[in-house]
């Protein structure tokens, strides 16, 4: 049973909350704590999402979508100090969905128009308005999130893995191809 | 041309975390003097701030902006907390219409079976067993239940006691009356081949021949034809008694040979019983004209059976209900005359009147 109602009036708090303890009012679902954890993590996770995928469009759709679904699931939180690696993940899982639809769509629109398909989202490139983010966009999704929670979130590569649910090999393996294609793409000299 | 060096591989590794304890003192005390790892750092950590530098529709959404999503997503989270009430109302509402569907279709399915009870019960009065190279079908029109049999053998016993409708058997060259009764009716190649009654009494109707009242223990076969054409002289009466096989001692002839008229015929004896219970059938399904008629035969063929004047009674009776007042009145003055002072004398004279 969900109760609904704050058992606490935020006034009554001196000292900001953790992450964990707002998403423990959250899973008793007070609406404030949604409320304090969107002004807390809700700029870098836009950022986020703004540079993984380059669409506006999609941005405060993306960013509603994940904090609707971390409120939901703010029972099973695992309790760490911060939760913007899991809103990562969330936002992540989200993205990932965004992708297979569109590639679903393009593949029935190329087989409408009987060409080959292309799995590859466009927006990105096409949104792209600087030398980074057009680099940025001709990475594969795997490699642009990964450098971006790598450089831009300054996340762990052992917080990365297990926000990707992929090994910390792949992790390494992914950061250091995207950082040669990046430094390729914008005339860095990869090598000395 | 410099070479590169070996230990700039250490560069990212470093960054990435995947140097630990001495590799991380080492490899930064190696930054201090080689100049390209020095480079691949810094080139390392400019590609990183290019990444984390804000760029134009990165996050530029306004305070309003993130107030009003902000919003959003508080009025979608509460709208997402109200569904465990709604889902249960809507649980509630679902089970309610469920348990409604099964109430009705419990209903229903009880009315049904009723109403198969209840036809059950009408037609079940009327126990059809039939052989396995039997083609029959049964249907209902109005009171009248109709078994049509095309071919093969019935077994059927009829319960007028629980059925108000009338059994007739349609057969392919004739009908078969039943009179509350059991009996067991056969044909083939489009004709009768034989009616047996076990109990009670029917009346057989074969196209082009006189009616065959049969009662208990007589079995009907078609006549062989005759070679001479005396059949009219046997064909007195609308409803003829059929010729009866006899039970004991067990015939060793063949059936067929009941269907000798003669020398059956003439072992046998006419059965008041079953004019009068055909008469009495006629009467109780509301054949009148027909009734009065076999109740006519009766008394001119059994005038001595003490039934002779319920007969002439009953002829009266029949004829009133037919409407017909002045075969009526000479049915009155019939019985008046032969029973002047009979039990229903009072009653028949007042009838005259």
């Amino acid at each position: 049973m969900i109760a609904r109602g704050a058992k606490q009036q935020p006034a009554e708090r001196d000292t900001p909350q953790s992450d964990a303890e707002l998403m423990l009012r959250l899973a008793s679902g007070e609406l404030s704590a949604l409320g304090e954890l969107y002004d807390r993590h809700q700029v870098p996770l836009r950022n986020f999402i703004a540079r993984a995928t380059r669409d506006a469009e999609d941005v405060d759709d993306l960013v509603h979508a994940t904090f609707l679904a971390a409120a939901k699931s703010a029972a099973r939180y695992d309790g760490r100090a911060s939760c913007r690696p899991w809103l990562m993940g969330i936002a992540v899982r989200h993205l990932r969905r965004r992708r297979q639809t569109f590639a679903r769509l393009m593949a029935i629109l190329s087989a409408l128009k009987g060409t080959a398909a292309s799995y590859r989202d466009p927006r990105p490139m096409l949104n792209a308005r600087t030398d980074v983010a057009r680099a940025l966009a001709q990475l594969s999704e795997a490699k642009r999130l990964t450098v971006l929670m790598a450089e831009v979130e300054g996340m762990s590569c052992a917080e990365i893995a297990t926000t990707l649910d992929v090994p910390i090999g792949t992790v390494w393996t992914r950061l250091h191809a995207a950082r040669r294609e990046l430094r390729q793409a914008l005339g860095q000299a990869g090598e000395p | 041309m410099k070479p590169a060096c070996p230990r700039l591989f250490q560069a990212e590794a470093w960054r990435d975390g995947r140097l630990v304890g001495a590799e991380i003192a080492s490899f930064e005390r190696h930054l201090t003097v080689c100049h390209l790892c020095s480079r691949e750092v810094q080139a390392l950590q400019a590609l990183g701030e290019s990444l984390r530098r804000p760029r134009d529709g990165d996050a530029d959404a306004d305070e309003l902006h993130v107030r009003r999503e902000r919003t959003r997503l508080l009025a979608a989270f509460d709208a997402a907390l109200v569904p465990p009430e709604q889902t249960g109302g809507a649980r509630r509402w679902l089970f309610g219409m469920a348990a409604f569907a099964m109430l009705s279709a419990a209903l229903l399915l009880s009315w049904r079976a009723r109403r198969v009870a209840t036809g059950a019960a009408a037609t079940s009065a009327v126990i059809v067993h039939a052989d396995s190279t039997a083609s029959w079908s049964t249907r209902v029109e109005g009171s009248v239940e109709k078994v049509v049999l095309e071919r093969g053998v019935l077994s059927i016993h009829v319960d007028h006691a629980r059925s108000h409708r009338r059994l007739l058997v349609v057969l392919p060259d004739g009908e078969l009356e039943d009179m509350g009764t059991t009996f067991t009716v056969s044909a083939d190649a489009g004709r009768t081949t034989r009616v047996t009654v076990q109990d009670g009494s029917v009346v057989l109707r074969i196209h082009g021949q006189a009616a065959w009242a049969l009662s208990a223990g007589d079995t009907w076969s078609p006549p062989i034809k005759p070679t001479t054409s005396a059949c009219a002289s046997c064909e007195p009466s609308p409803v003829q008694p059929i010729a009866r096989e006899r039970r004991a001692p067990p015939r060793s002839a063949p059936a067929s040979s009941a269907r000798s008229p003669s020398p059956i015929a003439s072992a046998l004896e006419p059965d008041p019983s079953i004019d009068f219970r055909a008469a009495m059938a006629a009467l109780d399904l509301g054949e009148n004209r027909a009734a009065a008629a076999r109740f006519a035969g009766f008394v001119a063929k059994h005038a001595g059976d003490a039934r002779a004047e319920d007969a002439s009674y009953l002829r009266v009776i029949a004829l009133q209900r037919a409407g017909d007042a002045d075969r009526m009145k000479e049915a009155v003055f019939e019985y008046l005359r032969r029973y002047p002072t009979g039990f229903r004398h009072a009653e028949v004279e007042a009838l005259s009147r």
